[in-house]
């Protein structure tokens, strides 16, 4: 793909490594990905497969053990792997901003949310306190929270969970991003939360032009919100495409097996079509095609060289079974 | 022949006492009826917080029973002596959300499938003992070689599998499995759920099932109870409760389950989050789309609608669907 000047977020070759007792263990191995204006990518995978150290890694939040191994993150050009702190500051939460997993644990107990919504936006623009409170209630009353002008002297406790992620978007919000990253945003809530939530994302999405990274487990999900889903695997993208060719035609053996496996909400199963196995442990190396040792149509080649992504119509498949058809 | 499980009129309510001034109270469960039938899965379905492992907690006698009666294989739970309680527990056997605090990290699976067999006096011979284990984990899918591992070697797949295996060693009658599948990888979740199928089917096993995925409760359950805020407003064989759903509240859940195919309806977006106003009586009413004034009036009693199929709400907005259907 080349790069547009419609591309805002562009990941090249990304290599995360966690130093353990053990040596260096890479958790993610060359990830790359390009996110035009306006538009949601969703990343897809299970536990381990590397997607939340991604996600971190953008905004330099990897915890202490993990660090960039090699690749590039480029945000309108400029490599924000090799930022320094000072630089990312203007552009962590300001043009980038993010929404974790835990709305409960992500929000300051001491603080009012008056507080913690302000507080992005008295650091990064030269407003007075009253018109910062202002600000915020105009975002408490966007995200859909009632009687905003009183709340903002509640503390989180005094908020249900999809409450709390309802703050949380709106701080993200708060200083109009370019790019929104959510991880798991909507798994810690109850389902009729979660859809309120993902309504309310799409929403604010569409009407601001924002573009997201959208980090999930679950499928279903992705294909809420998504126009672009990118599935990881044991730190490798296994397969990208339209939401649409992915969900109606999906290529690699991997999301075939996935999206086989779900249990239907539309009608009674028998038994579960499976997919083999356990998602490796990141601590091995793995020779071949991650997926090999699950996958029901893996050949010899699989298990000594690992695929390429070949590309055929706009989509991306690491699969050798591929191969011949470009 | 008495159901497996049968409870009646049960409330539990949460107390804390207080030196001075009144106690606190949170009602938790309230007025619960229901009944586990014999080789049946019965669901509990139920967002956060409505009450369904608290009413899991009681049926195992981790809790007792604020008022009202649950008796398990025909035996009242709540005023078992110790001894009686003892037996009661090689009938029934629990299963966890998360098979990572579950197991105890200092134990090899030898040791953590033994352990019910010994607090028992069962299988005493070594050998048989041994044939046992080796069947036993054979039985959930798992090679007997893993004997001498401890849990930490384990992913959380194979972890659900031995916590399976180990509610599985004295052969229980009724299994409780709380969200058994919720803490697992979605490549996993259909490995473990065909898996206490089959076992389900193998050993005659009745089960009570929490859940709050309405996909896995349909694949697994006979009967589904939905709950709301401590009590229970629909109740149904699970295919009925599918087809023909008659709780607003139930079909606001069903509207709200994500799906890879069929894009989000309208419906989905339950109005309120929490209820605003105070003196609706019917728990769900101030998040109803179809309240009306006789929702604040007294809570409605779980009335059977159809055979089999119950169902807690006097507006009943969906009705007519049915004859139509």
């Amino acid at each position: 793909m080349t790069r547009s000047d419609e591309t805002l977020l562009e990941v090249r070759d990304l290599q995360i490594e966690f130093s353990t007792e053990e040596g260096r263990v890479a958790v993610l191995c060359g990830l790359s990905y390009a996110l035009p204006k306006g538009r949601v990518l969703a990343v897809v995978g299970e536990s381990g497969s590397g997607k939340t150290v991604h996600a971190l890694s953008i905004l330099h939040l990897l915890p202490p053990t993990a660090y960039i191994g090699g690749g590039e993150i480029r945000y309108k050009g400029k490599n924000l792997a090799t930022l320094g702190e000072k630089e990312l500051r203007q552009i962590r939460g300001n043009k980038i901003s993010m929404i974790f997993q835990d709305p409960a644990a992500s929000l300051n107990p001491v603080l009012t949310v008056g507080e913690q919504l302000t507080e992005a936006l008295l650091a990064h623009r030269n407003i007075s306190k009253e018109q910062a409170l202002q600000k915020a209630v105009l975002l408490l009353e966007k995200v859909g929270i009632a009687e905003a002008e009183k709340r903002l002297d509640e503390y989180p406790f005094q908020f249900s969970g999809g409450m709390c992620q309802r703050v949380m978007i709106a701080m993200a919000l708060a200083l109009e991003p370019d790019v929104l990253i959510a991880d798991e945003p909507t798994t810690a809530l109850d389902v009729t939360v979660q859809a309120q939530i993902l309504r309310l994302m799409k929403e604010l999405q569409k009407e601001s032009g924002m573009s997201a990274v959208f980090i999930t487990h679950n499928l279903a999900v992705a294909a809420e919100v998504a126009d672009e889903v990118l599935v990881l695997y044991a730190g490798k993208c296994l397969e990208q495409a339209s939401a649409e060719q992915l969900f109606k035609n999906p290529l690699h053996p991997y999301t075939q097996g996935l999206l086989n496996s779900l249990a239907p909400l539309h009608r009674k199963a028998d038994t579960l079509p499976v997919i083999a196995g356990y998602p490796p442990v990141p601590r091995r190396e793995i020779i071949g095609c991650p997926f090999a040792p699950r996958c029901p149509f893996a050949f010899e080649k699989c298990r000594q060289h690992c695929p390429p992504l070949f590309e055929e119509n706009g989509r991306k498949t690491r699969c050798w079974l591929r191969e011949d058809r470009k | 022949m008495t159901a497996p499980v049968q409870i009646k009129n049960l409330f539990k309510t949460y107390t804390r006492r207080r030196w001075l001034g009144k106690n606190w109270e949170k009602p938790v469960l309230k007025d619960i009826s229901l009944t586990l039938e014999e080789n049946h899965v019965l669901g509990l379905v139920g967002e956060s917080g409505c009450g369904k492992s608290t009413l899991c907690k009681v049926l195992l006698g981790i809790e007792k029973p604020t008022a009202g009666q649950v008796w398990a294989d025909g035996k009242e739970v709540a005023v078992l002596s110790k001894s009686e309680f003892k037996k009661l527990r090689r009938v029934m056997q629990v299963v966890y959300q998360d098979p990572y605090s579950s197991l105890d990290p200092r134990m090899t699976v030898r040791q953590i499938l033994s352990e019910p067999l010994d607090i028992h006096g069962l299988k005493k011979n070594p050998q048989e003992r041994n044939t046992f284990l080796k069947e036993l984990l054979a039985s959930v899918g798992l090679s007997d070689s893993l004997l001498g591992r401890y849990p930490h070697e384990f992913s959380g797949g194979q972890r659900q599998r031995i916590c399976i295996a180990r509610a599985l060693a004295l052969n229980p009658k009724i299994l409780v499995a709380d969200e058994p599948v919720s803490a697992l990888d979605v490549s996993v979740q259909a490995q473990i759920l065909n898996l206490l199928k089959e076992i389900k089917k193998e050993r005659h096993l009745s089960m009570i099932f929490v859940t709050h995925d309405f996909a896995v409760a349909r694949f697994l359950c006979d009967d589904i109870a939905v709950m709301y805020q401590g009590r229970i407003v629909e109740r149904a064989p699970a295919e009925e409760l599918f087809e023909n759903p008659q709780h607003p509240y139930t079909k606001a859940l069903l509207a709200a389950v994500p799906s890879v195919c069929a894009p989000q309806t309208e419906e989905a977006v339950v109005s309120q989050e929490w209820p605003e106003r105070k003196d609706w009586a019917c728990p769900f009413a101030a998040r109803c789309p179809y309240a009306q004034e006789k929702c604040a009036q007294k809570p409605f009693e779980l009335n059977e609608i159809f055979p089999r199929h119950a169902c807690a709400c006097g507006v009943r907005p969906f009705a007519t669907e049915k004859k139509s259907a």
